[in-house]
């Protein structure tokens, strides 16, 4: 058998093979898919069988949530809300924070890499009761501004901002310096537009977590006029007002959206992703 | 780049419109968010949280005849509805936070305690419910109260029953009048067993009913009137053994589907027939109008069976005492529309006609209106009512204490999962284990 | 005035001006509620009173339920790192030769369930898992003769479900920070390697696993971490109170102490706890790793 011959029996089997985990990661939101066409109390009840029963099929789960009245789209309007300006100001702080570290030598510079690995080590999840408690004394319970406040310190974004700016070229700076820039100009005129693929790569990261987060969301938010998906989307989980239908076709219209948007960005991301984040 | 980086953009700006166009009109029976009451522009908007469904129906009653009685205070009441856990829990964090909680809310009876610890943050009723005290069950009060002050309007007084299904016993060639003692439960069941292979009962794991009626039908509880942990004594144990042996020794009863009286799976169990009988409160008549339609006329309701020849034949189980938060803008609206809805005498006779209650005003118990068709005595048959008139005098009285909610939660993840699902623990160990965690905790 | 503009427009102040917000914040959202955590976990507050108590909240840990939630905890932990690490990097390897074809293809799909909400990925879990005879996973096991299970009342089915859950979701992200790592070796080395004679097993003991440490620390730390904070993927199953706290965790524990009784103090020491737990297991991890000595280098 040639060399040739047998890489490609190789890649064969290595494109069956690779079959399997594809396959594991979709079909379960085929299953979902395929749920959301299916009566939905019926679900609730018996769980999902594979078969399937074009008789029962209809679109009554997705009509309901266009349904006057329907809360969903007020928890995919609080969600988007949250997400834009959580994931927008977040970029902001942490890219500032981020660049200042790799390209100036400053006293202090050390502790503050410092804290910022510190505060990737410390779980959010166990600071809730205290910050619940200053939300309080913050009038921002049941407020998107208690929802993005907690938010906008974030330390990953923080580190990959450094790694990547950590490549940009340093001559740059003192060439505009000399030609009168101010450093606030160097960095929104032309360090920012230069760190565009990592602000892209982390754009996505960020308003993923925002758009899935739960935990917080669930502390803060205490009217379901106020929920995000997530939140609104869990309320539905237990028996106590067969709103079922909301629940399936809801997760659906949860999920496509975002897999469109990664699907555009796809390559931008990876690439981006891959950049820095993962060094030191 | 740029070009597709747009155009995702674009995507996501028609969801967000197109999320914008979605909720502009409220008001329609499609979600949990119930919005009723007058179009008037200056009715008073008041919020209305309770975590059962079916209350909905008795709540909206409640609004039309306040605005047809009041037509120069008009309300409009926009209901919610949340899961058990998620209402009290978020209930629990609006009144702490001082934002976000209703005007008023159902709470339920093994969650009060926790809204009485500290500086109470529930409106007391007492210049609502002193006036009409003499006509209600006083022990139906007592268990929403503290220091003498009323903070929950009672719902019902929830004698526990035995729901027969009498299509499977006849079938077996049996009839709930063979039963008369717990001993002739377990006897009929070993015949409905053997002839239809059909067990008995369902018992569960996550939810204390059953449990918590049979032992208190012993005159047991899980606290003395002093606070005391009693959770471990002999009844108790004797109570859970006996449901332990109804599964693995008799194998009359198995484990219910879900787990709990209000799981999915266990409504489509007892829809399609699963079980020939059910021990809960009354209250549990309307699930089975609502969630298990399939058996209407199928089923019976009885009395329990007694432990003793002499003994009670029920228990008085769970309840929901409304309350008025200290957030809520128009108090005293709020406490005059929740007397209205819930403390008169048309009010009661709503709790049996639309949610088939058996309500805690003992005046309206002889009214006609509770002897008149509805569904529930299209479900089971007439005389239900008279049947839980029967049994008020056969009811000890309850022992809620701060510990209540946590007593309950012990149950309800530990106890019965361990010895009935499990069977890792002895009705003994698990009992004195929750008991001597509650003992700790004191 | 005018020297406050100016030292505002130095090359001396300018960084302290970008670190600034980062700072505040810092100090706000992190600092000042760690420091508020240890006060709080002395205390007991019930609305409109508070009272030191010295170590009875602590004391008060030494209970069957936390070790529970501890158990649980570091059981979940310990399967999502024996899943989540080889596997990924596995499949990144595998994605990463030259003679696989439709890689962007194999990527993106196993990417995708990274983008749902763990809510999200439960429904379908519960309803692919349901009790039920005739659910999807209860009628592939039957087929295989076995009897159906009740998966979600179990604690060893409800830890694989829960795992399960976490593996389909973080699978492709792992996988795309191996892929990252793998990118990242310099071919010449394998090149250099073939013309010795190396084999392809050699080549990946003795090139790819040692590039790989770096990447595989980072996988291994944040897999750790997510693992001891974890609390949705129990949510989505049964909230916050499961039969027989199979599916209490640590944080699920401090939530239901914290705001189902409104023990604010006990829950502050739980949190405290788990913030020593957790910077234990980095500090460890990271010495055994010999991570340090590694840093001093750079």
């Amino acid at each position: 058998m040639t060399t040739e011959k047998r890489h490609r029996w190789v890649s064969y089997l290595l494109f069956l093979f690779m079959l399997i985990p594809a396959l594991i990661a979709l079909f379960p939101l085929g299953a979902l898919i395929l749920a959301s066409l299916k009566p939905s109390t019926e679900l609730m009840r018996f769980g999902l069988n594979l078969y399937p029963q074009f008789e029962l099929w209809s679109l009554d789960n997705y009509t309901y949530l266009f349904t006057e009245g329907s809360i969903y789209f007020h928890w995919f309007k609080n969600s988007l809300i949250i997400t834009f300006f959580s994931t927008f100001l977040a970029l902001f702080f942490s890219s500032m924070v981020g660049y200042s570290l790799a390209m100036y030598s400053f006293r202090g510079q050390n502790i503050v890499l410092l804290l910022v690995l510190l505060v990737m080590m410390i779980p959010f999840e166990i600071l809730m009761l205290p910050l619940f408690n200053m939300m309080i004394a913050l009038n921002t319970v049941n407020t998107y501004a208690g929802v993005i406040l907690p938010m906008l310190v974030h330390p990953l974004a923080v580190f990959f901002f450094r790694q990547f700016a950590l490549g940009l070229p340093k001559e740059l700076m003192d060439a505009a310096r000399i030609d009168g820039c101010s450093e606030y100009g160097i960095f929104f005129k032309i360090m920012v537009p230069l760190m565009t693929p990592a602000y892209g790569a982390m754009a996505i990261l960020l308003a993923l977590f925002s758009w899935n987060n739960f935990l917080w969301p669930l502390v803060v938010l205490r009217t379901s006029d106020m929920f995000t998906l997530p939140i609104g989307l869990a309320g539905l989980l237990s028996p106590y007002g067969n709103n079922y239908d909301v629940l399936i076709s809801g997760s659906v219209l949860t999920v496509i959206p975002i897999i469109i948007v990664f699907l555009f960005f796809q390559r931008y991301f990876i690439s981006g992703l891959t950049v820095g984040g993962v060094k030191g | 780049m740029h070009r597709r980086l747009f155009s995702a953009f674009i995507v996501l700006l028609c969801l967000v419109l197109a999320g914008c166009g979605g909720e502009q009109e409220a008001g329609s029976e499609a979600n949990e968010v119930e919005s009723v009451g007058s179009d008037d522009e200056n009715a008073t908007d008041l919020t209305f949280w309770t975590f059962q469904g079916l209350h909905v129906e008795f709540y909206e009653e409640a609004v039309k005849s306040w605005n047809e009685a009041n037509p120069d205070r008009p309300l409009n009441v926009q209901l919610e509805v949340f899961p058990y856990d998620e209402m009290h829990n978020n209930l629990l964090l609006a009144l702490q936070s001082g934002v976000g909680a209703p005007d008023i809310v159902d709470i339920e009876i093994n969650r009060f305690p926790n809204f009485l610890q500290g500086e109470i943050q529930l409106e007391p009723l007492n210049d609502m419910i002193e006036p009409v005290q003499d006509q209600f069950v006083q022990s139906r009060l007592d268990v929403y109260a503290a220091d003498g002050q009323y903070y929950g309007a009672p719902t019902h007084v929830g004698a526990t029953v035995a729901f027969y299904n009498t299509s499977i016993m006849e079938e077996a060639g049996v009839s709930p009048d063979d039963i008369e003692t717990w001993d002739d439960y377990v006897e009929v069941g070993k015949v409905v067993k053997e002839k239809t292979g059909i067990p008995m009962t369902a018992v569960f794991t996550t939810g204390f009913w059953s449990f918590y009626p049979m032992l208190n039908q012993k005159g047991s509880d899980f606290f003395d009137a002093e606070h005391n942990v009693i959770l471990d004594n002999d009844d108790n144990i004797e109570v859970l053994q006996f449901i332990h042996d109804m599964v693995y020794e008799h194998e009359i009863a198995e484990i219910a589907p879900g787990g709990r009286h209000d799981a999915e799976e266990f409504f489509a169990y007892m829809n399609g027939g699963g079980a020939a009988s059910l021990i809960m409160p009354s209250w549990y008549a309307s699930r089975f109008v609502e969630h298990m339609p399939d058996q209407s006329g199928h089923f019976e309701i009885r009395p329990m069976p007694r432990w003793e020849p002499d003994g009670f034949r029920s228990a008085g189980m769970g309840g929901t005492g409304t309350a008025v938060t200290n957030q809520s803008e128009h108090i005293d609206l709020a406490k005059e529309f929740l007397a209205h809805a819930k403390l008169t005498e048309e009010a009661n006779i709503k709790i049996w006609t639309i949610l088939g209650f058996d309500p805690p005003r003992h005046d309206v118990w002889d009214a006609p209106e509770l002897r008149e068709e509805n569904r529930f005595t299209e479900y089971f048959g007439d005389g239900f009512f008279d049947m839980m008139l029967d049994l008020k005098d056969e009811i000890h009285p309850l022992n809620i204490t701060p510990q209540t909610p946590l007593a309950r939660d012990l149950i309800e993840t530990n106890v019965l999962h361990n010895v009935l699902r499990e069977q890792s623990q002895t009705p003994a160990e698990a009992l004195q284990e929750a008991a001597d965690e509650l003992r700790n905790q004191q | 005035m005018e020297r406050m503009k100016s030292l505002f427009y130095s090359q001396k102040m300018a960084p302290y001006i970008f670190v600034l917000p980062f700072v505040v914040l810092f100090a706000g959202f992190y600092l000042y509620p760690v420091i508020s955590t240890v006060i709080m976990s002395f205390q007991v507050i019930l609305p409109g009173q508070t009272a030191f108590v010295g170590l009875q909240n602590y004391q008060k840990l030494l209970n069957p339920t936390f070790f529970t939630a501890f158990w649980n905890t570091t059981v979940y932990t310990f399967w999502t790192i024996v899943i989540l690490i080889p596997l990924p990097l596995l499949l990144a390897v595998i994605l990463n030769s030259p003679i696989m074809k439709y890689r962007t293809f194999f990527r993106a799909a196993i990417f995708v369930p990274a983008l749902t909400s763990t809510i999200v990925a439960g429904v379908i879990f519960r309803l692919l898992f349901a009790e039920s005879d005739t659910a999807f996973a209860n009628s592939v096991i039957s087929f295989f003769g076995f009897e159906p299970i009740a998966w979600r009342q179990h604690a060893g089915t409800l830890m694989f479900l829960m795992v399960g859950l976490a593996a389909w979701r973080w699978m492709g992200v792992n996988l795309i920070y191996f892929l990252a790592g793998l990118q990242n070796i310099p071919k010449e080395m394998y090149e250099a390697a073939e013309i010795d004679g190396a084999n392809a097993f050699d080549k990946f003991r003795h090139i790819t696993i040692p590039f790989l440490k770096p990447v595989s620390i980072y996988v291994l730390t944040i897999t750790l971490f997510a693992g001891y904070k974890m609390f949705e993927e129990a949510y989505v199953f049964w909230e916050v109170n499961s039969p027989g706290n199979i599916g209490l965790t640590l944080v699920g524990y401090l939530y239901k102490e914290g705001f189902q009784y409104n023990q604010l103090g006990y829950g502050s020491a739980i949190g405290v706890t788990v913030l020593i737990i957790v910077g234990i297991l980095g500090f460890l991890q990271l010495k055994v790793l010999g991570v340090f000595q590694k840093k001093e280098g750079n």
